[in-house]
């Protein structure tokens, strides 16, 4: 009796962390993706800062990464496509996790470009590598949650019928 | 017995009814599902696709146009680069041939530069400086800063500067070494006859680090690269933007 009690109470509380999920990965993604747009620039600068990708291509995920970024962040805040936006998003996030742990490994003392600017740190400015890492590995998990337990509460998935576990009509179904 | 047999056939034909309507509408839900997870994608897709053309668009280069203005070096290490008689508006571009921030803007909006130049409504001043404090970036810089000093002509010097910005090193690693110099010298056409020998002594690095400070100093220069019209420094935002540049360059000269 006692031991089942939790259960339901979990069940229901499900769709609700995977809202909290969206909200905060998609709003993160947002704020980065939006600091980031008006100067492309400074994007490009920052991915090249990693060394991990030959030039052509560091240019072009430069462009793409702001816009890519708010979409998708759009996407899982409205609760749209909820599924493959979170795979997205927690594959990106995992990209700069990779990132992050190979500019530590090979000693490249860079800003992560994670919120706009990037590139090289000036002097007396130390990379806070463990803090991206920890913050971006936490944001994977969260995408993670989403991928397995979309589209959550308040989800234009939901209020369409679009796919996932848990939208309303599902529960009703015999 | 045989009205309630009735009843159950009657009752039969109805549940198979209802079960066909709701077969088609499920099959009509599905289609509607389809058709909204599409749309929604594609409109997603459509999205990241206008937001990287708009990037690429507000950073796209200008073609070289013609001849370059007549570039002269000075004996404190800078380069002008203008037409005869046309005297402002003066940009002023401090940079650092390690910067890789430096080496964007020359992919960037380096042509540009070279087009107004040539089309009389600029005086560009290149301003190479040394802004790195730390190894290995500091010598790398001083080393291509030495170099850009061992070339007399003007014409030679903004093509040996385009080859080193063209050619540089990662910030982690000992880069424009005396030998790529010395290369690089050769393919910018590099006449001046003690260039190599030059390079390879490293004797103006005294004079560019001088240069760097006193000239960081009167201009507080705190990052590169950084390029002022006039005397003012110019927004980042037009700096890498080729279009918005021109526009405020040429709004000066008015």
């Amino acid at each position: 009796m006692a031991a089942s009690l939790p259960l339901p109470w979990a069940r229901s509380a499900i769709p609700w962390v995977t809202t909290v999920a969206r909200l905060v990965l998609g709003g993160v993604l947002i704020a980065a993706g939006a600091l980031k747009i008006g100067n492309p620039a400074d994007s490009v600068v920052a991915v090249k800062a990693y060394q991990l990708l030959p030039e052509s291509i560091a240019v072009a995920v430069g462009y793409a990464l702001p816009i890519v970024e708010i979409v998708v962040g759009v996407l899982l805040v409205v609760g749209l496509l909820t599924r493959v936006a979170a795979v997205i998003a927690a594959l990106l996030m995992f990209a700069f996790v990779f990132g992050i742990g190979w500019a530590w490994a090979n000693g490249l003392r860079i800003d992560c470009g994670c919120f706009g600017g990037g590139g090289q740190l000036g002097v007396g400015q130390e990379p806070a590598y463990l803090l991206d890492i920890l913050r971006d590995f936490g944001l994977v998990l969260l995408g993670a949650w989403a991928v397995r337990f979309p589209p959550g509460r308040f989800a234009l998935d939901g209020a369409l019928g679009l796919g996932g576990d848990t939208h309303d009509d599902d529960e009703g179904d015999h | 017995m045989s009205k309630g047999e009735r009843t159950k056939t009657k009752s039969q034909s109805a549940r198979d009814k209802i079960k066909a309507q709701q077969a088609a509408q499920r099959a009509r839900d599905k289609r509607r599902k389809t058709v909204t997870y599409v749309t929604a994608g594609a409109v997603a897709v459509a999205a990241v696709g206008l937001g990287v053309w708009y990037a690429a668009s507000i950073s796209r280069s200008e073609e070289a146009t013609g001849a370059l203005a007549p570039v002269t070096v000075q004996p404190d290490g800078t380069a002008v680069m203008a037409q005869s008689g046309v005297t402002a508006p003066v940009v002023d571009i401090y940079e650092d041939f390690q910067c890789p921030a430096c080496k964007e803007l020359e992919r960037v909006s380096g042509q540009t530069f070279k087009n107004l130049a040539a089309e009389g409504k600029a005086k560009v001043v290149y301003h190479p400086i040394t802004i790195f404090s730390q190894e290995p970036t500091k010598s790398n810089s001083v080393r291509a800063g030495n170099a850009a000093r061992c070339v007399a002509d003007g014409k030679q010097w903004l093509a040996f500067h385009d080859l080193l910005f063209k050619n540089q090193p990662s910030e982690t690693e000992e880069g424009f070494k005396v030998d790529q110099l010395k290369q690089w010298g050769k393919d910018a056409g590099v006449s001046s006859p003690d260039f190599d020998q030059c390079v390879t002594s490293n004797k103006n690095a005294e004079a560019h680090l001088a240069y760097s400070k006193k000239i960081s100093d009167e201009q507080k220069l705190d990052h590169t690269p950084t390029v002022k019209l006039n005397g003012t420094e110019i927004d980042n935002q037009v700096l890498f933007s080729p279009s918005q540049l021109r526009d405020e360059i040429t709004g000066a000269a008015k």
